[in-house]
């Protein structure tokens, strides 16, 4: 146990700040909550980066790259979970602790609501313990899964229930069935009351990273090697895929045809093949979407003499093939179900009482969220495997990636806060084994 | 045994044979299959119809394989960025717990083996498990049961009848009263079945139909019956016609009321939706499942967390009988012609054409 220096926040009273971090493998999204006010939450890369002049940056200072050229990335989180807390407390000690931290945090006065992923393996989360407690020194902590976080928003509002005008929201919300696709994997939680119910709650191993390692897979065989340039392509599927409501039709519009035809919607794009303009590194830093240009496609720019120095990547059914791979992952070889599926594997554990309430309240966080027609291809498709009667809705947040804090701030403010943190007395006391078991056991029902 | 007249030296020395290794002999046997008599037309498109995501042969198995692990890197290559020195750092005394998890090299893998090789270890031998997990610091979960909340049941506020009119007032009455509210909302939901059916319910002696009879009058007389079976949502709908029939010998503690007697969720207290002239239309009406008690939504909530294999989705049978969709190795299209020497697959003669270019320097690999 940590010896001499007990906190000066010792007794009953508790601390009045709150930090919030949800810790997820690409971003952190860090901010501090007080009775007051809630603040915009930062969004750090949660990495390590090290450009190809060999410079390396630690979290937040990655906005000072300029050249992302076959940048490579150290995480500390993988599959979601903090497994490599050398790096992890590098970050953390650059954004929160050291004396030049961009958000300064004292943690013998703070309360930490830790964001984690459902499912942990119990020898992680009793390393996060050991650590927020005998490193850090937390007045005051609590680990909860995220998606059930995201219960405690006016989850009505997203869905625009019609309603009284002001009306009084109870948090947390009553039944939610929250689908969080993040970098890493993408998870199905249903929550009841703010209570997640664990043994319906279904992974599937197909998140950000994986997408955009197919899209550089893709790439590389189709135009040129960019296994390297993660980064980029990274930002290639995140400003130009989207999820396809009509696959087959999507797929027929991009084909050329066969041996010597050039189909009419293959020369003119259909709507479908855009451009995509790299960056160079010297006067663009960021790619950039373009329309279709048929007459100005590399070839015939080529033979013109090189009036441009841009490289231009055309990309026709890259664009929907690759957020495909989450409704329809044995397209490449995974053998999982696909999104709608794992809703219904999700469900099908629980009494069939409570999928109507389930099945109209669904919401859908994280990065992957961002691509267009998500929910829409979501909702189709659930829609065919639940019975008529039901009613179905998804819905996303403004902000999908910042959902889970703005939830974790409601709840640092939410009586159940109190009955669910463990104060640094509490863990020199009783000691890991019994802040894990106290944390899995959650609220319980009765509270 | 004389062993041909050879003596074995002892030796500490042992030799093993590189390059093999068992291998599961699954499928069918190729030199068998080579000497049956079969018929070799168009055998690759027969084969072809049948096939399905179970059976891929093991070498597109290890193929995709592979690829998923690629696909499953954070970076191309393996980079090994330390952390940077800084200058003006205080080494900082950590507690050993904390020395020990900052300088653990482990990769999530190496966690995921480890977990799993303690679960193994605690089918077989349940006292060295947990011996192990001390050792670790490994906590399994342990779920807390839910105490005892069923004082709160007793509470009619947080549950009043969901159907009640808005001019009932009377019924609210007895929802407050000593009785559970769940009786409250059996009485008003035998009250629907009761307009369309009051013979039926007479003829039944129970113990809360009785207070159904109570529950019944006031709405009755204020309105004509079309309009209040109007205002009956669907839920209760489907309880008068399940009510009909298989009621008459169901406990009243069943799971069958809608919204349930239970108080973890809390009832529509909202007035009901508009009333419709179809609302009575048999085709019209709708099946609302029966809603979990209170224990199993105690049950559900207060399981404890699977463990991270558990979690991930299992892939069915459903899925297993579809066939593989196959896409141009190419240009990504559907594909629909194989390459003869490789099995690729490829969508039309000129994909086949580029495919073929680098078919031939991977040939022999």
């Amino acid at each position: 146990m940590v010896g001499g220096r007990k906190s000066r926040s010792a007794g009953p009273v508790p601390p009045s700040t709150t930090l919030i971090l949800d810790n997820g493998a690409n971003t952190i999204k860090a901010g501090f909550v007080t009775d007051e006010k809630t603040d915009e939450p930062r969004v750090i890369p949660n990495c390590l980066a090290r450009d190809r002049h060999k410079k390396v940056y630690i979290g937040s200072d990655l906005e000072k790259c300029k050249d992302f050229g076959e940048i490579s990335f150290r995480r500390p989180v993988e599959k979601g979970f903090v497994v490599n807390w050398e790096a992890q407390k590098e970050i953390w000690d650059h954004e929160f602790f050291d004396d030049k931290a961009p958000q300064k945090c004292d943690p013998s006065e703070t309360r930490l609501v830790l964001a984690e992923q459902p499912n942990s393996l119990p020898a992680l989360q009793s390393h996060c313990d050991q650590m927020v407690f005998e490193e850090f020194g937390f007045a005051s902590y609590y680990r909860g899964i995220g998606p059930a976080f995201n219960a405690y928003q006016d989850v009505q509002d997203m869905f625009r229930t019609p309603r009284a005008p002001d009306p009084i929201v109870e948090l947390p919300a009553e039944v939610v069935l929250l689908v969080d696709s993040g970098y890493s994997h993408t998870t199905v939680t249903p929550i009841l009351q703010g209570r997640p119910l664990h043994p319906a709650i279904r992974r599937l191993d197909v998140g950000g990273k994986l997408m955009t390692n197919y899209l550089t897979r893709l790439l590389s065989v189709r135009h040129f090697d960019m296994r390297n340039d993660t980064y980029i392509v990274n930002e290639m599927k995140e400003a130009a895929c989207y999820v396809s409501l009509d696959f087959k039709g999507d797929l027929e519009k991009t084909w050329k045809g066969t041996r010597g035809e050039r189909r009419e919607s293959y020369l003119t794009g259909a709507g479908i093949a855009k451009d995509y303009v790299l960056p160079d590194s010297h006067t663009r830093f960021h790619g950039v979407v373009r329309d279709y240009e048929p007459a100005a496609t590399s070839k015939a720019r080529r033979l013109a003499g090189g009036v441009s120095t841009e490289d231009i990547i055309t990309l026709r059914n890259e664009r929907f093939a690759v957020p495909e791979v989450l409704f329809h992952p044995p397209d490449i070889g995974m053998r999982q179900p696909g999104l709608a599926d794992l809703v219904m594997q999700s469900l099908s554990v629980l009494p069939v009482g409570l999928w109507p309430g389930l099945l109209a309240n669904m919401v859908v966080v994280g990065g992957n969220a961002l691509f267009d027609n998500f929910i829409q291809r979501l909702q189709t498709e659930i829609l065919e495997r639940v019975p008529d009667d039901c009613i179905v809705r998804v819905a996303r947040p403004a902000n999908p990636i910042t959902s889970t804090y703005y939830g974790a701030a409601n709840f640092a403010k939410h009586e159940h806060v109190e009955k669910l943190a463990v104060t640094k007395q509490e863990y020199e006391e009783h000691g890991a084994g019994w802040v894990a078991r106290r944390f899995a056991a959650g609220l319980g029902v009765d509270s | 045994m004389n062993n041909f007249g050879v003596i074995e030296l002892a030796s500490t020395k042992t030799t093993h044979a590189p390059g093999w290794a068992y291998v599961p002999d699954t499928g069918p046997s190729q030199a068998a299959a080579a000497l049956a008599p079969t018929n070799r037309k168009r055998a690759a498109r027969n084969n072809q119809n049948t096939l399905s995501y179970s059976d891929v042969s093991a070498r597109q198995d290890v193929k995709i394989r592979k690829e998923l692990e690629q696909l499953d890197k954070d970076t191309h290559k393996d980079v090994n960025i330390p952390i940077p020195a800084k200058a003006g750092r205080v080494q900082q005394k950590h507690t050993p717990n904390v020395r020990k998890i900052l300088q653990s090299q482990k990769t999530f893998a190496n966690h995921l083996d480890d977990y799993q090789a303690l679960l193994a270890l605690a089918e077989t031998n349940p006292a060295a498990a947990a011996a192990a997990a001390l050792a670790a610091g490994v906590n399994n979960p342990v779920s807390k049961g839910g105490g005892g909340g069923t004082t709160a049941a007793n509470s009619a506020s947080g549950t009043p009848a969901p159907q009640q009119p808005p001019g009932g007032a009377d019924k609210g009455g007895v929802g407050g009263s000593k009785r559970s509210a769940a009786a409250a909302k059996r009485a008003a939901a035998a009250e629907a079945k009761n307009k369309k059916k009051q013979p039926a319910q007479v003829e039944k002696g129970r113990r809360d139909e009785q207070e159904d009879v109570e529950m019944t009058d006031a709405p009755q007389t204020e309105e004509p019956t079309t309009e209040t079976t109007g205002e009956v949502t669907g839920a209760e709908k489907e309880r008068e016609g399940e009510g009909e029939g298989e009621r008459e010998g169901v406990q009243p503690q069943q799971p069958q009321s809608y919204p349930r007697d239970g108080t973890i969720l809390s009832a529509y207290q909202r007035p009901p939706p508009p009333s419709h002239p179809a609302d009575n239309d048999p085709l019209l009406v709708s099946r609302v499942p029966p809603f979990p008690t209170d224990d199993e939504l105690r049950a559900l909530m207060t399981a404890p967390p699977l463990s991270y294999l558990d979690a991930r989705a299992a892939w069915g049978d459903e899925e297993r009988k579809y066939p593989a969709r196959t896409f141009c190795d190419v240009c990504g299209y559907w594909g629909r012609v194989r390459c003869i020497k490789c099995g690729a697959r490829v969508c039309a003669l000129d994909c086949l054409d580029v495919h073929r270019e680098e078919c031939i320097t991977r040939y022999g690999l």
